[in-house]
C-alpha cells in the first residue's frame, strides 16, 4: 500500500474498511464460482487459488455499490466531525472537492466561507456556511411567502452591456408580481397556478414540487448530473442527497440512479478505484497497487470484478485497450497498437520500394527507364543502382561499375535496413493477427465442440459431465492465444540478446503445445478412440496451462526484476 | 394540460402582451413547438435596422432542458456560422435555467449581437476577421445586415446604388485584392474562397506573401 496516495490521511480507516468489505464479499461469490465450474475434473486443471498468488496475478479487491457507498459515508463522517457541519454539508462539501479530504481539509480551514460558496452551499453573500446550511431544504404554503420570493431576475449579458440596445426585460416582469401580492404564488417555470406544493433550497428560490420533480429527473436521467443546482438562473446553489431524495419520493429508480451517479463520482476522483466497464455492472474493482503510473512499467493489472458472469468480467486496471494483455505491460501493448492501426505499413512501403534523392530528400520510385536518374525537383544527377552521383560514373550510362563508391555504399545499406525492418514488422504482426483471429473463431469451435460432445455422449457411454473435457481444451486454447498474442507484440518490441532468446522459447514452446491441442480438438471422433482421446486431450490441457503459466509468469518476474530491455523508447522506462 | 403546452402557450402570449421589447415570436405550423423568433438589429451595431429571425425548436423535456435556436437570417457574427446560423451563447447549452424563457433568450441574442466575444467562436473565419480587422468586419456585417435582414443600405454613402448583392463584399475583401488575383488568369469565386480563407485582410494583407496566395489557387 502506498502512502503517497492523496487521501492518505485517513489510509487506516479507509483500509479496514476494505478488508471487511471483501471478507463479506468472499463468502458471497465464493459458491458461485463453484456453481460456474460445475465440473469433476476440477482438480485436473489447476485454478489460480487466492492464497497462491502468481506473481503475473494482481493484488484486487471487488467491491460492490454499497460497500462504496460505505466508504463514501466514512469519509463524510469524518469530514462532518471535523468541520462540526450536518452530513449533506460534508457530502457537498467532498463531491466539490473531488473527495481529496486533505485539500479540502486545507481550503476550508483557509476560508471556509469561500469554499462553501463553492461548492454550492451557501450564497456569496451569507456569512458562515453552517448557519445556512443546518436548514437547507424549506417548504412553504401556497401563499405564505409569495411576496419574499425574487421573482424577478436579469437575463445575462455577455460582455459589456451596450448602452442603447433594448435593456433585457424582467422574466415575469417584477410589477406584475408586487402588484400581484395577494394572488397565491405561481410557478414561475410552469405557471400552473392549481399548484399547492412549493420547495426551495436556501436561496428561498422557490418552485413548484412537479417542476422540482422534472428538472432533478432530467438532471439525473438525461445528464448524469451528481450536482443539481438551483433551477434559478445564475444561482448556484447544490441541492443537498435530503433535498433530492425529498423531490425523488416517488421515483425510487430516479433516486437509485442518483446514488450510482455518486458511487461513480467517488470512484472517478479515488486512483485506487475503478469501475468496472462492463455495461450495466455495478461492481467497482480496488487495485492500489497499480493506481500509479509508474507501477504500470513492471506490472499488468488485469483484475476482475465481483460479479457472476460468463465470461467473468475481467478487465484491465491500467488502461482501456484489451480487457487482458498479459504478459505485455499497458505501455508497449498500447505503442504496438498504434502500430498496428497507423499506416506504418504505408511508411514501409514507401521505404522499401522508393529511393530518396541524396541531395534534396524527395522521394523517388524509378517506374522505368536507365539507371541514370535525375531528381525532378532539384535536377541532383545520381544512379539509381548505386545511388552515388552521377559525375562519377563517366560515360558508363548503361552500368554501374562503381559499387565500392562510399557514398553509393551508404545509401544502399540504408535503404536494405527499411527493407530488413519491413519484413520484421511483418513477421510478428502476422503472427499476432493470426492468433487474434484464431481466439476470436473460438465461437465457433465452441459450436463444434459442442456438437462433437453430444456425439460422444451417443457414440460411447461416457456422461455429459464426462465430455466436458473438449469445452475446458476449448476454454484453454482461447486463453493461450490471447496469451501468444500479445508476446508477439512484446517480442517485437525486445531488444536482441538472451533475455530475448528465452522469452522466445518459452513463446514457442507455448505456441507448440497450442497447435497441438488445437489439432486435437479438430480431430474426427472414432467411437473406439474417444478413451485416448480424452486422455490425450486432457493431458495436453494441463501441459498447455502449464506452459501458459510458466510464459506469464516469467514474464512478469521479469518485469518486476527489470530484466527487459527494449529496442525503443517505452514510456516510463528511462 | 401539458405542462409544457402550457407554459409555451403562456410564453406566446406574454410576448405578444408586451410590445415594448420588439420580441416577436410565431408559429410557423400548427406546432407550438416550433416557432420562429424575430427581433431588431441592436442600435448602434453593424446590425442596426436589421430583421432577424430565430428558429425555435422546443424539446420534449422543456423548459428543464434548453431551446434549440438558430439563425435563419444570414448573420455576419463570430459566435454565429455563417454558413448553418447555429448559435455559440452559454445559455443555450450549460448554462441553461428553466426560469428562462424564449422572450429572454431572444433578449439574450440579441445582446450576443451588441457584445461578440471573438476569442469563443462558432465561425473561426469570421471571428479571424473580427479580431484582424474590426472596421473591415463591421463593413462586412453591416453589408450582410443589408442584403439578408433588409437593413438600409448605409445612408448616403456610394454602396447604396449597387443592386446585385456584391460577392466580394459578402466575403469582406477588397474588390481591389480579388481582381489582382482574378487577373491572373483564376476563377473569381474561387479567388474569393481562398481569400476568405487566408483572412486576406487589414494588417494580414502585409503579412501573406503572394506566391502563398498562388500556391493556395493552384491546389
Amino acid at each position: 500500500m502506498s502512502s503517497d496516495y492523496d487521501y492518505s490521511d485517513d489510509d487506516g480507516d479507509y483500509y479496514d474498511e476494505d478488508d471487511m468489505m471483501s471478507t463479506q464479499d468472499d463468502e458471497g461469490s465464493a459458491p458461485s464460482d463453484d456453481d460456474m465450474d460445475m465440473d469433476a475434473f476440477n482438480d485436473d486443471f489447476s485454478v489460480p487459488t487466492r492464497n497462491a498468488r502468481k506473481s503475473y496475478e494482481i493484488e484486487h479487491e471487488s467491491l460492490s455499490q454499497t460497500a462504496i457507498e460505505k466508504l463514501m459515508a466514512a469519509d463524510i463522517e469524518h469530514i462532518s466531525g471535523i468541520f462540526g457541519v450536518d452530513e449533506g454539508t460534508a457530502s457537498l462539501l467532498l463531491r466539490h472537492m473531488n473527495w481529496n479530504k486533505e485539500r479540502l481539509i486545507e481550503k476550508y480551514m483557509d476560508n471556509a466561507s469561500a469554499v462553501s460558496v463553492a461548492a454550492g452551499i451557501s450564497l456569496p453573500s451569507r456569512s458562515p456556511p453552517s448557519s445556512s446550511a443546518a436548514a437547507p431544504i424549506r417548504s412553504q404554503g401556497s401563499s405564505a411567502r409569495s411576496s419574499s420570493v425574487p421573482l424577478g431576475r436579469t437575463t445575462r449579458q455577455r460582455g459589456k452591456p451596450n448602452s442603447r440596445s433594448p435593456t433585457p426585460a424582467l422574466m415575469h416582469g417584477s410589477g406584475r408580481s408586487q402588484a400581484a401580492k395577494p394572488e397565491p404564488f405561481v410557478c414561475p417555470i410552469c405557471f400552473d397556478d392549481s399548484q399547492t406544493s412549493f420547495l426551495a433550497l436556501s436561496c428561498d428560490h422557490s418552485f413548484c414540487a412537479g417542476c422540482w420533480n422534472a428538472y432533478v429527473t432530467t438532471k439525473i436521467r438525461e445528464e448524469g448530473e451528481h450536482a443539481i443546482r438551483c433551477m434559478a438562473e445564475e444561482c448556484s446553489l447544490v441541492a443537498p442527497d435530503s433535498f433530492v431524495q425529498n423531490v425523488l419520493s416517488e421515483d425510487p429508480p430516479t433516486w437509485g440512479r442518483f446514488q450510482e451517479l455518486l458511487v461513480r463520482h467517488f470512484v472517478g476522483s479515488n486512483p485506487n478505484l475503478k469501475y468496472c466497464p462492463y455495461p450495466s455492472c455495478t461492481f467497482t474493482v480496488s487495485c492500489p497497487a497499480a493506481s500509479h503510473k509508474s507501477a504500470l512499467t513492471t506490472i499488468v493489472p488485469t483484475v476482475q470484478c465481483g460479479a457472476v458472469a460468463t465470461p467473468p468480467h475481467k478487465f484491465c486496471f491500467g488502461c482501456p485497450i484489451e480487457a487482458d494483455h498479459r504478459p505485455v505491460i499497458c505501455g508497449v501493448a498500447k505503442m504496438w497498437l498504434k502500430k498496428c492501426r497507423d499506416d506504418s505499413e504505408t511508411a514501409n512501403w514507401i521505404k522499401s520500394n522508393t529511393k530518396e534523392c541524396s541531395k534534396c530528400m524527395s522521394t523517388i520510385e524509378k517506374n522505368g527507364g536507365c539507371n541514370h536518374m535525375t531528381c525532378k525537383k532539384c535536377k541532383h544527377e545520381f544512379c539509381w543502382v548505386c545511388m552515388g552521383p552521377w559525375s562519377e560514373h563517366g560515360t558508363a550510362w548503361y552500368s554501374c561499375n562503381r559499387f565500392d563508391e562510399k557514398e553509393g555504399v551508404d545509401a544502399r545499406d540504408a535503404q536494405s535496413k527499411s527493407r530488413a525492418s519491413l519484413e520484421r514488422y511483418l513477421h510478428y504482426y502476422n503472427r499476432w493477427a493470426n492468433h487474434e483471429q484464431s481466439a476470436k473463431l473460438s465461437v465457433e469451435l465452441y459450436s463444434k465442440t459442442e456438437k462433437k460432445m453430444e456425439e460422444m455422449q451417443i457414440t460411447s457411454d461416457l456422461t455429459w459431465i464426462e465430455v466436458q473435457f473438449m469445452k475446458k481444451a476449448v476454454d484453454e486454447v482461447e486463453k493461450c492465444r490471447t496469451t501468444l498474442k500479445w508476446t508477439y507484440a512484446m517480442a517485437y518490441y525486445l531488444d536482441k540478446g538472451n533475455e530475448k532468446e528465452l522469452f522466445e522459447d518459452n513463446q514457442r514452446d507455448l505456441e507448440k503445445a497450442v497447435e497441438d491441442l488445437s489439432e486435437l480438438l479438430e480431430s474426427q471422433i472414432d467411437a473406439e478412440l474417444i478413451p485416448s482421446l480424452r486422455q490425450k486431450v486432457t493431458d495436453k490441457t494441463v501441459y498447455v496451462s502449464k506452459r501458459n503459466e510458466i510464459m506469464l509468469e516469467d514474464t512478469a518476474k521479469g518485469f518486476l526484476d527489470g530484466r527487459w530491455a527494449w529496442n525503443v523508447t517505452v514510456e516510463g522506462f528511462d | 394540460m401539458d405542462a409544457r403546452l402550457r407554459r409555451v402557450n403562456k410564453e406566446i402570449a406574454d410576448c405578444k402582451n408586451d410590445r415594448s421589447s420588439n420580441i416577436r415570436i410565431d408559429l410557423i405550423d400548427s406546432s407550438p413547438f416550433h416557432l420562429k423568433g424575430s427581433f431588431p438589429g441592436p442600435q448602434d451595431t453593424p446590425y442596426e435596422g436589421g430583421h432577424f429571425e430565430v428558429d425555435i425548436v422546443i424539446p420534449d423535456s422543456y423548459p428543464f432542458q434548453p431551446v434549440k435556436m438558430k439563425f435563419i437570417t444570414k448573420v455576419y457574427h463570430p459566435n454565429v456560422s455563417s454558413a448553418s446560423g447555429a448559435i455559440c451563447l452559454d445559455i443555450l447549452k450549460d448554462a441553461w435555467s428553466p426560469v428562462l424563457t424564449l422572450k429572454s433568450t431572444l433578449i439574450s441574442l440579441q445582446s450576443l449581437l451588441c457584445s461578440p466575444e471573438p476569442n469563443d467562436p462558432q465561425d473561426a473565419e469570421v471571428a479571424k476577421h473580427y479580431t484582424t480587422s474590426k472596421r473591415s468586419f463591421d463593413d462586412t456585417a453591416r453589408y450582410w445586415t443589408q442584403i439578408y435582414a433588409g437593413g438600409p443600405g448605409s445612408r448616403g454613402k456610394t454602396e447604396t446604388k449597387e443592386s446585385v448583392r456584391d460577392e466580394v463584399a459578402i466575403a469582406g475583401l477588397e474588390k481591389a485584392h480579388v481582381d489582382q488575383f482574378e487577373a491572373l488568369g483564376f476563377e473569381r469565386g474561387k479567388v474569393i474562397d481562398v481569400l476568405r480563407r487566408l483572412n486576406y485582410r487589414g494588417a494580414n494583407v502585409s503579412k501573406i506573401t503572394e506566391d502563398r496566395i498562388v500556391e493556395e489557387l493552384l491546389k
